[in-house]
């Protein structure tokens, strides 16, 4: 046993080291998702989540909580409601999405949505309210002063789109169900890592660990440069 | 007509057990164009949320604001920015946007829709008054407490609002500031085009700018008149309290280059006064600084002398106060009950009352 681990230590340097193919094939595509998941939905969130921030109105409370729930989304559960929807028999099916990058995306989206608005929901309601209205009784319309308050939290809503990309990257199992793991094709590093280990290829789930855990390291190591500095 | 007339006012706060407390109760008033209207009152009488109600930044739970003829209670959002647009709210601690001084100050231009080129110069301008040339560049809230200020001001008054909603602005002020602000309120004053709504729990402040004073306690407007009407008269026994008597007269001011004293005309009468002013001023003469006498007093230090008669007497106890009206003009002096035996002082008397130069008090 100690050997394997040994084995597969010496492996992973050496893949990293090589630059072999199918890793960084792996990197490319963990990647391309996860980025476009998360840009997509916070195209999609910031709006919504800004929005519910900003307005006083009926129901927001149950909204709020609703969306907290939602942030907690167990993943697989997300991956089977998209591959219900994009099988074959599904209500998507016609569009043939399933097994490729897009359903991936769309699985990771999903999750990202509620991640990104509740961030940005909380991150407007936590601007100083006299702000809010010096802002308003300067004269702004309530598109300038939404501008204001999003430029004024921007520190929280970056922190919010890189918590849902770390999340994004490092979720296995709605990408597992909707993206079958298709060697270099949809093939992503928690994929990789389950396989590689089932089937006693420590090497490569090594490399792949250790990759992970550093982009988890830079996300991290980013959020806190955010939080220590001023202004 | 009216430019603001309020009626009928409430605001009603739930607190956490879903109980209710009245901040305003029946608030009633209008207000004409070009004039000063003063809210005076202690903490926690309302004046804050009376005026963000005004300041459209929350609603009365019921009431009716009219402006010229509109209810600014039941109006669009869209209607509401537009509305926003004429009036100016100043909060007593500032607060400024996380951006450049001169951002900050042309803000309130940039939000209606003004181009650089057409408010570089306003904003220039007002930054050269405020004292801030040099700062343009700083991030606004990297400055200090006075700066900060003087920003807020500046970012309030760019803009030239019809109405200026100043709540408690100088509470917080130190001297120099003060004086920038006062410079300010007097300038706005002169327009006639531009009407103010001030808080404060300074009397002193509501004599000096206040047109008129509405005196809030609890949520409601207890009395409201000129400042000299309040202050000789105050309604009852929390105003006199909380403001203090004072004769307050306004008239216009002229040197006496021979004596060195301050000549102030005031409609029928002249005061003499030992601060050296000259243009329009309001005077204030304590109660206790004047004195009586039957007779006309010869041979005396008192530069003002004046024959009246007393129009009221109202009873303190070991003093009392008379009301005494000098060519219509309405004095209030406090006197010890013993004087007023003695001197054998009745309603419909004919006095002299007397008071020294150096103790008329120039605002």
């Amino acid at each position: 046993m100690s050997n394997d681990i040994i084995d597969g230590i010496l492996e992973a340097i050496r893949l990293l080291f090589t630059f072999d193919r199918e890793l960084w094939g792996i990197i490319e595509v963990s990647f391309r998702v996860s980025l476009t998941s998360t840009f997509l939905a916070a195209l999609v969130a910031l709006p919504i989540g800004s929005f519910i921030g900003l307005r006083e109105f009926r129901g927001k409370k149950t909204l709020s909580n609703l969306i907290n729930t939602f942030m907690g989304f167990p993943p697989v559960v997300m991956g089977l409601i998209i591959y219900l929807l994009l099988s074959r028999s599904g209500p998507l099916g016609s569009l043939g999405l399933l097994y490729s990058t897009s359903a991936m995306i769309f699985a990771q989206f999903f999750l990202a949505v509620p991640i990104i608005t509740g961030t940005a929901k909380a991150a407007i309601e936590s601007v100083d309210p006299t702000l809010k209205e010096t802002i308003l009784s300067l004269g702004a319309s309530e598109r300038q002063l939404w501008w204001e308050l999003i430029k004024d939290s921007k520190k929280s809503i970056i922190a919010g789109f890189l918590v849902a990309f770390g999340q994004a990257i490092s979720e296995v199992g709605a990408v597992m169900i909707v993206g079958g793991n298709i060697r270099w094709e949809t093939r992503t590093f928690t994929t990789s890592i389950v396989l590689n280990t089932r089937m006693g290829e420590f090497g490569m789930a090594i490399a792949l660990g250790v990759l992970l855990i550093s982009i988890a390291f830079i996300v991290n190591y980013g959020l806190t440069r955010l939080q220590a500095r001023g202004g | 007509m009216n430019l603001l007339k309020v009626s009928n006012l409430y605001k009603e706060y739930y607190k956490e057990d879903k109980s209710s407390i009245n901040v305003l109760s029946g608030i009633n008033f209008s207000i004409n164009k070009g004039e000063c209207f003063v809210i005076i009152g202690p903490n926690g009488s309302g004046k804050t949320t009376l005026l963000r109600i005004l300041g459209l930044l929350e609603p009365p739970t019921k009431g009716q604001i009219l402006y010229y003829n509109e209810d600014l209670c039941n109006i669009s959002r869209y209607k509401k920015v537009q509305y926003r647009r004429k009036f100016s709210f100043v909060r007593q601690k500032p607060i400024v946007r996380n951006t450049s001084v001169f951002n900050n100050i042309a803000y309130g231009l940039r939000v209606r829709g003004m181009k650089w080129e057409e408010y570089i110069n306003d904003v220039n301008d007002i930054i050269k008054l405020v004292d801030l040339k040099g700062l343009e560049k700083k991030n606004a809230r990297s400055l200090s407490g006075g700066e900060m200020q003087r920003v807020a001001i500046a970012m309030n008054f760019v803009f030239s609002p019809d109405l200026y909603l100043l709540d408690e602005v100088s509470a917080n002020l130190d001297p120099m500031n003060v004086k920038l602000l006062d410079d300010f309120i007097t300038k706005i004053k002169q327009d006639k085009e531009k009407t103010i709504i001030m808080s404060t729990h300074d009397p002193l402040e509501a004599i000096k700018f206040g047109d008129r004073i509405a005196v809030l306690n609890n949520g409601q407007i207890t009395q409201l008149g000129t400042p000299n009407e309040i202050f000789t008269a105050p309604k009852d026994e929390f105003t006199a309290l909380f403001v203090g008597y004072e004769n307050i007269l306004s008239g216009t001011a002229e040197m006496d280059l021979k004596s060195g004293l301050t000549i102030i005309k005031i409609n029928n009468l002249t005061i003499v006064a030992s601060e050296q002013v000259e243009g329009e001023v309001k005077v204030c003469i304590r109660p206790e600084s004047i004195g009586i006498s039957k007779n006309p007093p010869s041979n005396v230090s008192y530069r003002n002398n004046f024959k009246g008669n007393i129009e009221d007497i109202r009873d303190l106890g070991n003093t009392c106060h008379l009301i005494i009206n000098c060519q219509s003009e309405r004095f209030l002096a406090t006197i010890t009950k013993l004087s007023l035996n003695n001197l054998e002082l009745a309603i419909n008397s004919e006095i002299f009352i007397n008071f020294k130069a150096t103790d008329v008090k120039i605002l």
